[in-house]
């Protein structure tokens, strides 16, 4: 109870979660300075490593023409004006100054894999394979105490300047002995707060390390929370979606390098020029919705012509994300173009009250109490049969013994 | 034993009005409503979309009986302290007097009219605390739907200002946290919630039909007309 109070409390006094698009001339032209002096600082400073952006970009097949496609794009995801298109492209290049440590916690890998298994690198993939990863517990070649040593060394080297990427929740019952990590069986919490207290932001990527995800699904066995619930007192940005998509993650990180501070974040802490609007708002599919054109059952004429898939239990309406705008994999696709519904995955809870995959009227959702499983509806025809029941058993007795206020005649 | 019925005036013209707007608002919001949740109907595959609107309708539909909804709950809230006819408040406050009526309406009922006890001239304060549920429902319900409502404003703009979204962040964000923390709950709880006012309904309907019956003294023509007969005596 509690944390639902702080929980208001919190609500009353953030910032609305409105997107201001257009701040207006003065404030960009001011920005554009400031960027323009962190880029040249940038510059003077020692790359962290001698991977060079250009030659990287040749030896992917991907010309200049596809690489000024690419930061159009970006600076517009960014929601800044056309003007900045030269700046972000010259932050791609100084991505190598900025030193990242990536932690792997309780999950699947999936936002790792989701970077590494493109089938042919695209820009995002690169831009984030040139950043300085100082550490990354799944992919690095060292193990054991190596690793510990250089996650050690990383931490000394760019104390309170790294960036830290978490990936996964963090188990916190049987006293975080759910999940231990390295050599001396240190516990996922105890690891992530003694490399987060040198970072400079703390970035949760992934359903896992934003709100819990999967492993913090009903009856959440371990105990999982996410970053937010244990990381307190450092700036935070929460990148949700299962995987989180690479875009945004570049997002996050360009901002950083160009500006040298976090987007803005609406109140679950996730960046609004990626987060602000739900997947409904701009899908493919609007059209077909408003229509009242739906998929009934899978492979019907509705799903071959592309129907609106909500009775199919898409949860786009809910959902706060930008896949309908950027989709997966450099804009080749995104769940609802491949034909199957949104889950929600960005949402908190999601496993619990976003993926089951029907619309939430054929749900078996469980209920808050846990335990018994019920619907909605089951439940309130039951609650109108027994006030019926109720009803009809008053109005017999009343036929048979009641007494009428009689007017003298009957 | 003959007796003169006099007549006694319970309801004014515009509480009338209220009642039935209030009465077609809640059925065309079920309807809607439900076709939101879960699209009930099909729409024919062969027509083009360009000639259907069907879910569209719905929403618009769902949104104008709310709308209408929101702006008479302002009156009747107002009306509640301040009507000049009856301030239904004075009525819901616990004082010994109305916990004692309350009671004995209870005990009429319970004991199918074999005792009646109360004067039933007026409104008496288990109709009045009855009330005051529905309302607190009604508040609740558009709340949530606000809540959901403006999840689609989220670039801060609107036909009517930018105010218009700022306010219902400002006024329903809080339902948000309290039904669990995620649209899905408001969601669930906005449709539990349409499950309680049609219970609500029902036994209201009911029990204005069985007083009418049982106490011979035309309550059901309150809402028609305004007035009850009550029995000289």
């Amino acid at each position: 109870m509690s944390d639902r109070i702080e929980g208001v409390k919190k609500l009353f006094t953030s910032k609305s979660a409105r997107v201001e698009t257009n701040k207006g001339e003065s404030y960009y032209l001011d920005l554009f300075e400031k960027c323009q002096t962190r880029l040249s600082e940038l510059r003077a400073s020692q790359p962290a490593n001698r991977l060079d952006f250009s030659g990287l970009l040749n030896d992917n097949g991907i010309d200049r023409r596809d690489f000024m496609k690419w930061v159009s794009a970006t600076t517009a995801m960014l929601m800044l004006p056309p003007m900045f298109s030269p700046l972000v492209a010259e932050a791609a290049e100084l991505m190598n100054r900025a030193p990242v440590i990536w932690l792997e916690l309780q999950d699947c890998a999936g936002n790792s894999e989701a970077l590494l298994r493109s089938d042919g690198p695209k820009i995002d993939e690169i831009v984030l394979d040139i950043i300085s990863l100082e550490y990354h517990e799944t992919l690095q070649a060292a193990s054991g105490f190596q690793a510990e040593k250089q996650l050690d060394e990383a931490i000394e080297t760019f104390k309170g300047k790294f960036l830290l990427f978490v990936e996964g929740s963090i188990p916190m019952g049987m006293h975080g002995q759910y999940g231990t990590i390295g050599a001396s069986g240190e516990t996922f919490h105890d690891h992530l707060m003694r490399v987060s207290k040198d970072a400079a932001a703390v970035i949760a990527v992934g359903a896992c390390a934003t709100f819990g995800g999967i492993p913090a699904a009903a009856p959440n066995p371990t105990g999982a929370v996410g970053v937010m619930d244990v990381v307190k007192g450092k700036p935070l940005v929460n990148i949700p979606a299962c995987p989180a998509n690479p875009v945004n993650m570049v997002g996050v990180v360009m901002h950083y390098v160009l500006t040298g501070t976090l987007p803005e974040l609406d109140s679950l802490l996730r960046p609004k020029f990626a987060f602000g609007y739900r997947i409904h708002d701009n899908c493919e599919r609007r059209a077909h919705f408003d229509a009242g054109e739906y998929v009934e059952e899978w492979g019907d004429e509705g799903a071959k012509n592309n129907f609106c898939l909500y009775k199919m239990g898409c949860k786009g309406p809910m959902t706060f994300n930008n896949c309908s705008i950027v989709r997966y994999n450099e804009a080749v696709n995104w769940p609802i173009g491949v034909g199957r519904g949104c889950i929600g995955c960005s949402e908190p809870d999601f496993w619990d009250k976003y993926a089951y995959e029907r619309p939430m009227a054929n749900a078996k959702i469980k209920a808050p109490t846990g335990g018994v499983e019920k619907t909605v509806d089951e439940f309130g025809l039951g609650l109108l049969t027994a006030a019926s029941i109720g009803i009809g058993i008053h109005a017999i007795a009343s036929a048979v013994g009641g007494k009428k206020d009689d007017g003298g005649e009957a | 034993m003959s007796s003169e019925y006099k007549q006694v005036k319970r309801m004014t013209t515009t509480g009338r009005i209220i009642h039935w707007a209030n009465a077609i608002s809640m059925v065309v919001a079920i309807i809607t409503g439900l076709y939101i949740g879960h699209p009930y109907y099909q729409t024919f595959i062969a027509d083009g979309a360009v000639d259907k609107y069907v879910m569209a309708w719905n929403r618009w539909g769902h949104f104008i009986v709310a709308i209408i909804f929101d702006v008479t709950s302002v009156v009747i809230a107002y009306l509640f302290f301040f009507s000049r006819f009856e301030k239904a408040y004075k009525k819901v406050i616990p004082t010994g007097k109305n916990i004692a009526e309350f009671i004995e309406v209870v005990i009429n009922l319970a004991t199918l009219n074999k005792r009646k006890k109360f004067d039933s001239t007026h409104s008496d304060s288990f109709n009045s605390v009855y009330f005051l549920i529905f309302h607190l429902l009604l508040a609740w319900m558009l709340l949530t739907g606000l809540q959901l409502y403006v999840s689609g404003l989220e670039s801060g703009l609107s036909s009517i200002g930018k105010w218009w979204p700022w306010m219902l962040h400002i006024s329903t964000d809080w339902t948000r946290v309290v039904c669990g923390g995620t649209i899905m709950d408001v969601r669930i709880v906005h449709h539990y919630t349409m499950w309680y006012i049609i219970t609500w309904v029902v036994f209201h309907i009911y029990y204005q039909v069985w007083r009418t019956i049982f106490w011979k003294e035309a309550d059901i023509a309150i809402v028609f007309g305004g007035s009850k007969f009550v029995k000289e005596k």
